[in-house]
């Protein structure tokens, strides 16, 4: 461990020398824990590594959708006009202000003023018109933008520039009306504003030369290979100036064992979202860590609501008693997930583990109550459950191929449901044809072939069921339970329009009892989501807003970078 | 030779077309669209309707093949749905860091395969011919992607936890400092990463080559003027190599016809493993993503390497064997 000693010396040395934190006032916390340690001027420099199974999409923020681009496109290379802090409330990022007033009838104008002191990496402004520019396009149907639903609440074209720097738009009340600039960072105007919107996708901007406006500069992208970045010297002083690292590397394996070699042997900095399994091997290694956090997807067993033997409640409600998810947890995540409640994931703020109502318990007896109570009773005495008309209690559970927890899950459940007279067939399908027939679309008629299936939703940081749970959406694509209740659509419709948390809680709270006594989805677990970090790199933390969270204040230990590749000059006025 | 040679172009051509068709109305019927991978509650229907008509999609079916087919016949592959950019950028690409791959491997698999079976051949029932006939097997019966695993584990992890002098890194096709390190420096990063990818890819088919060897040089050994040529008191080295060996050749020439495709095609398992951004995993991707043009592309090339591959055997065979030269 000579590494190790060596910094253990460094920290003793600067332990006098406390770098100052002033600098952090953009709202990044991560990585100031260990800042006793080396002084600041100390931490510049050195190559991160990022490896990840999945490659990015595209940077162009109007064309993408992936988890990992978004991921970039907010902490790397462009600036989003909001943050979240640790709560999740929005916080000033390329906006440095923000004001809402509410105007005649039942609508909000709300104001942003941006920062004077941010530039393209080209060297031109940014400006409110850049953000005038994005919103045309988001607002234009042409661009395909993925994430329009997210903008529903603004009027269009109610944007209204008012100077350079200052721009205001009209929308209607919404609860999380800033996600929405969350989620799509402003795109350069004097790059793409002549490129007509349906072409945006295929322009070389998203993937060969973007332009940003974020602590790193994009340097070069070789497909499924790997995306170079490079500090951005002129990043805004007053949001802590340059990054500490000289360059990230994201790299794309698709291959779990050899990211994993990777990360032990040094070629990687960050693994993020490494398997489970792989996690005890990670731990062994002195010179790695595991991070982890909770995270905003919910895995699910969906029930074909319309089907008579789950259109009852009370059948729903007892299949997920019925289920041990504990046991899914362990054995399938090595505890790496909280066990399901309702559809409100542990990242929401509104999530309260302690409230016993948004949780059913394991309990076969109880389960086996509530069947019969529905009227499922082995009749014949053959071992499985009958309806009054003799119907048998069995469907099929299905799931995607090439997933195998998803495969293991569908066993997992078969192998519980059983001992209850309950048969379930478990049935792999490619994915392609399992969404077809969940969604399917026939003659303008849903009708979604299918009992049961294993599945999961990724919610935005504004919670929203309407698209999968209201009753207005039966005949649209996502609501693949075909679930039905005029108190769910109320709480849904109530809670989407609400901006004060406090008076809005007792509405979320009922929401989720409502989805628990309901169960139209049996929430089996919240994965998780996992990194491993080689200890030289100070990560920071990491918490459900992303992996990326603290990626301009991380840094490399001085004594163990790679070999330093030029002295990096704009440090000394640090 | 040069009218043979040219009608067996043109006759290429009507099967080539034949074979894209098929591809392209194959490729279409599968359930999946390239816009699955935004399907999402967050992603609207219509947006989703949006992105097909901005891709050509909502064409019907044989609309969009004369089109892709007049745009091919110019030399347009289109765009990749997939990456976003055109095929045109993309193919020359990734065929480049496949051939850097696949180049050295053969090298591998002909150069080790061929030394192996004359030796083998040569030496007939040795302990050598058993112990060599013994390992040729049990690497010709390895899963490549097993073997692949276990190179890196040995020769990047255990290397690595162990101290060895050497350790090959685990993926990728340059390391990280690349940009940095002296011409010299990265020409041996770049060998260093080729190492433990050509060494999977190469070493099955090296074995089997080495069986087509042995047996090939086997059968010319014991043939009538092989007994001549020693009996004219040549020396061993020139009956081997002179005499037998340029007899034995032809059927692995028919082989190295039979490897060019794997040239261009690439080793999905392989590249998936050590990461290698190659034409494998580039048809794989375009296939799982339902990136139709780019699908188109791949097939193109393959299918035409294909038939250029049995063009160049059949020249071979002339230059080897005068005999068919003369017909």
């Amino acid at each position: 461990m000579p590494r190790r000693t060596l910094r253990n010396l460094l920290a003793c040395s600067c332990l006098v020398m406390l770098a100052a934190c002033g600098r952090d006032d953009g709202g990044g916390r991560g990585g100031e824990a260990k800042a006793g340690e080396v002084p600041d001027s100390l931490k510049y420099g050195g190559t991160a590594t990022i490896g990840s199974f999945s490659d990015l999409q595209s940077m162009n923020s109007l064309v993408s959708s992936d988890y990992y681009s978004s991921q970039v496109q907010q902490y790397v290379l462009f600036m989003p006009l909001v943050k979240y802090d640790a709560e999740l409330n929005p916080v000033p990022w390329l906006a440095e202000r923000w004001d809402t007033v509410r105007v005649a009838g039942d609508s909000l104008d709300l104001t942003f003023h941006l920062r004077r002191d941010v530039k393209w990496h080209d060297g031109v402004p940014t400006t409110a018109r850049d953000v005038l520019f994005t919103f045309d396009r988001i607002m234009d149907p042409k661009t395909a933008f993925p994430n329009a639903s997210s903008f529903t609440p603004y009027y269009n074209p109610k944007a209204q520039l008012l100077d350079d720097y200052t721009i205001r738009f009209r929308l209607r009340p919404h609860s999380d009306f800033l996600d929405a600039w969350f989620q799509a960072p402003p795109m350069p105007q004097h790059v793409l504003g002549k490129v007509k919107p349906e072409e945006l996708l295929n322009h070389p901007f998203g993937t060969q030369s973007p332009t940003g406006n974020g602590p790193f500069r994009f340097v070069r992208h070789l497909a499924n290979q790997e995306w170079v970045f490079e500090a951005n010297r002129d990043f805004p002083k007053g949001l802590g100036g340059r990054p500490y690292l000289d360059r990230v590397v994201y790299r794309n394996i698709p291959e779990m064992t050899t990211l994993l070699t990777e990360l032990l042997t040094g070629g990687l900095d960050v693994y993020l979202a490494p398997r489970p399994s792989q996690v005890a091997q990670i731990r062994a290694n002195p010179a790695l860590e595991v991070n982890h956090t909770s995270y905003r997807q919910w895995v699910y067993i969906g029930w074909n609501t319309a089907l008579p033997q789950f259109r009852d409640a009370r059948v729903r409600r007892a299949l997920s008693m019925a289920i041990n998810r504990q046991q899914i947890v362990d054995a399938l995540l090595y505890g790496f997930g909280d066990v399901g409640r309702s559809t409100v994931t542990p990242a929401h703020w509104s999530y309260d583990p302690r409230d016993p109502q948004t949780q059913l318990p394991h309990d076969t007896a109880g389960a086996r109550r509530l069947l019969a109570e529905a009227g499922w009773l082995d009749r014949n005495r053959d071992g499985v459950l009958e309806d009054a008309q003799g119907r048998p209690l069995r469907f099929r559970l299905e799931t995607n191929q090439g997933n195998d927890t998803r495969k293991d899950i569908i066993e997992i459940v078969q192998a519980q449901l059983k001992p209850l007279g309950i048969v379930v067939e478990p049935r792999l399908v490619e994915w392609n044809t399992l969404t077809a027939r969940l969604q399917n679309d026939v003659g303008g008629e849903r009708k979604r072939d299918y009992d049961a299936v294993v599945n999961s939703w990724v919610d935005y940081f504004r919670k929203d069921d309407r698209d999968i749970l209201h009753s207005a959406n039966l005949e649209r694509p996502f609501q693949y339970v075909q679930f039905s209740n005029p108190r769910a659509d109320f709480l849904i419709d109530t809670t989407g329009v609400m901006t004060d948390r406090q008076a809005a809680l007792p509405f979320w709270k009922e929401y989720q009892h409502l989805m628990v006594r309901e169960s139209p989805y049996t929430v089996l677990y919240y994965p998780r989501r996992i990194a491993g970090v080689n200890r030289r790199l100070h990560y920071g933390e990491m918490d459900t807003r992303g992996d990326l969270l603290n990626v301009h204040r991380w840094w490399l230990d001085p004594s163990a970078r790679r070999a330093a590749p030029r002295p990096p000059a704009d440090t000394a006025n640090k | 030779m040069i009218g043979y040679l040219l009608r067996r172009i043109l006759g290429a051509i009507p099967l080539l077309l034949g074979i894209l068709t098929l591809i392209f109305f194959v490729v279409h019927l599968a359930p999946g669209d390239p816009t699955a991978r935004f399907f999402s509650p967050n992603v609207a229907p219509e947006v989703i309707e949006q992105m097909r008509r901005n891709l050509g999609l909502d064409q019907p079916l044989h609309i969009q093949y004369f089109k892709w087919l007049w745009s091919f016949l110019r030399g347009d592959f289109g765009y990749s749905f997939g990456q976003m950019r055109p095929i045109g950028e993309i193919l020359p690409e990734v065929l480049w860091n496949t051939v850097q791959l696949t180049m050295i491997s053969l090298v591998v698999i002909f150069a080790v395969g061929m030394l192996i079976g004359i030796v083998q051949a040569v030496r007939q029932y040795s302990i050598a011919d058993n112990v060599l006939t013994f390992l040729a097997l049990f690497f010709y019966s390895m899963p490549s992607f097993w073997f692949a695993l276990m190179l890196i584990l040995i020769f990047s992890l255990k290397a690595n936890t162990a101290g060895w002098p050497i350790q090959f890194p685990a993926s990728g096709m340059t390391g990280v400092e690349y940009d940095y390190l002296s011409f010299g420096g990265k020409v041996s990063d770049r060998i260093m990463h080729l190492i433990l990818p050509a060494t999977a890819l190469g070493i099955g088919s090296a074995a089997g080559v080495a069986r087509y060897m042995r047996g090939s040089m086997l059968e010319v050994i014991h043939q009538d003027f092989i007994r001549t040529a020693r009996a004219k008191g040549l020396s061993e080295r020139t009956v081997v190599f002179k005499h037998a060996l340029r007899n034995a050749l032809i059927p692995i020439i028919t082989l190295l016809g039979l490897y060019l495709p794997f040239l261009l095609s690439g080793a999905v398992l392989v590249e998936t493993i050590f990461g290698w951004p190659g034409m494998g995993r580039a048809i794989v991707d375009a296939i799982l993503q339902r990136d139709y043009p780019m699908v188109m592309a791949t097939s193109f090339v393959i299918a035409a390497i294909v038939v250029a591959g049995n063009l160049l055997s059949d020249v071979l065979y002339a230059v080897v064997d005068p005999r068919i030269r003369t017909e």
